[in-house]
């Protein structure tokens, strides 16, 4: 297993590649097959800006979604 | 073995860099519709460069408020001088920059990014907060969607958007810029670029420097940004200034965690929270919103600018002490905004979202965490990851006119160096005029200089190898060696042995064989080619200094400890010699 904090639904996902287009850190590629979401190529180039997020129709479904690594959490007092 | 592909393009202006300095060219350029303008971006200009993600804040003198407060631009500049660059100034930018990015900001304006709050109650329903300057100065401003808003008005004004080329080398006939050369890093191909006139805005030099996290790339500023125009730059012949300061500047932030500084009292985020150490006693004060119903009709004094240096040396005097105290054993520290009111909270929660990492943040914190402002204390301590301090601001010296020793080769933004903490501000408006000068040049310019194709075969060469290189190493494992090496050899105490050291060590790196799977690892590589060419600058340049200077430059030569202002409150420019050999000099700081 490899990090894996980005997370695309194949159910939700419609394929526009919108993510591919625009990530700054080129972490996509589109799927080699049409219509079907795009590959999480490079997680770890990932800059956690998420524009990918913000640029998705379908992000506020769940369509494709930033986990926060562990290591990145819990920076403040419960 | 078959070379890769080369596409030619032909332009009057080029501009190598698209983010908000990049877009800005572009469109001033653009204005002359007998010109054709290109812009090349290594991302895609729709969110590329520092402000990708969004931007929330950006310094101007504003003339319908400062004027009648009797504050004028020169005790502006004198302000920006004393306190915001520590001497290391250029009065010629200042003056560029603050003088016209008021005007920038009305034409953000105009192009649909919202600048006016009906809650406001400063002229202009403006929401002006205090930052750098004695009196509020820095616009806030729903900055989250203005990369793609720039992009539509580069698109509309025609301007050619090639994304996904990182730029390598520049091309000079004659000590004139004729052309420059690049590499898709989707497709391979190289792009070999004929221009009249080119603007170089491609922005800081990130990851020089390991990242705690163990996400190489989870830098401060975004980490596309490999300094690739200082490389081409220095290849180029051309001086850098700065380079030296390179340091772990106390950013009042985290890094190790995700919980940067955000809302931190005398930042952006007006209202801010308070300092505290875990038993609640408090370190620094929080600070309120500002007194907007009364701004622009209290008059500007002397008095004003002595109280606010004060204020401003106490409250980052503790901030920066918050490391030494760390190291004591005093902490742990947090940003506490339990006596924040509603209505400030909602202001913080707005201010954070549009900017930087911001908007993902508060995701996370409140989406994932199920956190609170308000009821959950975030740590406060540590250090940013290394980066090259804000108020050193290295990069290219240029003219007035922002122009190279290359005769019409321009830079704009970050990629400009001498006037500390220019950042949004100095992108838009340098870029604006970078991108009129540069017209009025390609313009008079009758025909294209001859191209030199020497340098696009070599390139061409170096990632034919790479790509077809049977045995290498993967680019991550030299760019992790180079910036451990820069760790160790170049880190907070720097002497002339271990620099010496560390210089040997860059050869290694230099001489690593890289291999590249596919033109995205291609990229890559390329990015770890200019950060070596960066951490050589930043090695060379650092024995150079010899003298030390503390936080915010960071800078610590143990065989040097003392400040030296008599010989070094100087800028110091590095160059490369046509014979390969590095030269400095000493150029004045305007006082």
């Amino acid at each position: 297993m490899a990090f894996n904090h980005i997370s695309i639904d194949e159910e939700l996902c419609n394929g526009c590649n919108e993510c591919v287009e625009i990530c700054m850190c080129d972490v996509f590629a589109p799927n080699p097959d049409k219509g079907k979401p795009p590959l999480v190529m490079y997680p770890e180039e990932c800059w956690f800006g998420g524009c990918c997020m913000s640029h998705c129709a379908h992000s506020s479904t769940g369509a494709l979604t930033i986990t926060t690594p562990f290591q990145m959490r819990g920076g403040f007092k419960r | 073995m078959p070379r890769l592909k080369v596409v030619p393009v032909e332009t009057d202006v080029l501009i190598i860099g698209g983010g908000l300095a990049g877009c800005m060219a572009a469109i001033k350029a653009a204005e002359s519709p007998d010109l054709r303008v290109t812009l090349v971006d290594k991302s895609n200009t729709k969110r590329s460069g520092c402000a990708a993600s969004g931007i929330d804040h950006t310094w101007a003198y504003i003339p319908p408020v400062h004027e009648k407060m009797g504050y004028t631009i020169e005790n502006m500049a004198e302000d920006h001088r004393q306190v915001i660059s520590y001497g290391f100034f250029r009065k010629d930018l200042f003056h560029l920059v603050a003088g016209s990015n008021y005007e920038r900001v009305l034409d953000l304006e105009r192009w649909g990014i919202n600048f006016r709050y009906e809650d406001s109650k400063a002229p202009g329903k403006f929401r002006i907060v205090p930052q750098f300057h004695s009196v509020p100065t820095s616009f806030n401003f729903d900055g989250g969607p203005l990369k793609p808003i720039l992009t539509k008005e580069v698109e509309n004004r025609g301007v050619a958007i090639i994304n996904r080329v990182q730029m390598t080398d520049l091309v000079t006939a004659d000590g004139r810029i004729s052309g420059a050369v690049g590499v898709n890093v989707r497709t391979g191909d190289i792009h070999f670029f004929r221009a009249k006139a080119v603007v170089l805005s491609s922005g800081r030099s990130n990851r020089l420097s390991r990242n705690p996290t163990g996400f190489d790339f989870n830098t401060r500023m975004p980490s596309p940004m490999s300094g690739d125009g200082t490389s081409m730059a220095i290849r180029a012949g051309l001086p850098v200034i700065n380079i030296e300061f390179l340091s772990n500047i106390l950013g009042p932030a985290a890094c190790g965690n995700y919980n940067p500084n955000y809302g931190d009292p005398r930042n952006t985020v007006q209202p801010a929270a308070r300092i505290i150490d875990g038993q609640g006693n408090v370190i620094v004060p929080r600070t309120r919103f500002f007194d907007w119903e009364n701004l622009g009709k209290e008059k500007w004094t002397e008095e004003v600018r002595r109280r606010w240096i004060e204020e401003r040396k106490a409250s980052r005097g503790v901030k920066r002490d918050l490391a030494k105290r760390l190291a004591q054993g005093e902490g742990p520290f947090y940003l506490d905004f339990s006596e924040a009111t509603d209505q400030e909270i909602d202001y913080i929660e707005w201010s954070i979202r549009n900017e930087g990492k911001g908007n993902q943040f508060m995701r996370y914190f409140q989406e994932e965490e199920g956190a609170d402002l308000r009821k959950n204390k975030q740590e406060y301590a540590g250090l940013w990851p290394r980066e090259i301090s804000g108020t050193a601001a290295k990069g290219l010296w240029v003219s007035k006119d922002l122009e190279t020793e290359i005769t019409n080769l321009f830079a704009a933004g970050d990629e400009v160096a001498g006037l500390p903490w220019q950042a949004s501000s100095g992108a838009f408006t340098q870029g604006w005029h970078a991108g009129e000068v540069a017209a009025k040049r390609a313009r008079k310019q009758k025909g294209f200089l001859p191209l030199s194709e020497e340098i696009m075969k070599a390139r061409n060469e170096v990632c034919t190898e790479m790509l077809n290189r049977k045995v290498g190493f993967y680019w991550k494992e030299v760019e992790i060696g180079v910036q451990n090496l820069m760790d160790f050899y170049c880190g907070d105490v720097r002497s002339e042995a271990m620099l010496q050291r560390g210089m040997e060590r860059l050869e290694d790196a230099k001489a690593a064989p890289m291999k590249a799977e596919n033109p995205h690892e291609l990229g890559r590589c390329l990015d770890v080619k200019s950060i070596i060419d960066n951490a050589e600058l930043v090695l060379r340049s650092s024995l150079e200094r010899r003298e030390s200077r503390p936080i915010p430059f960071g800078f610590y030569r143990a065989d040097f400890p003392e400040q030296d202002d008599e010989n070094w409150l100087v800028f110091l420019a590095i160059r490369k010699e046509p014979d390969g050999v590095f030269s400095f000099s000493k150029i004045a700081v305007d006082r």
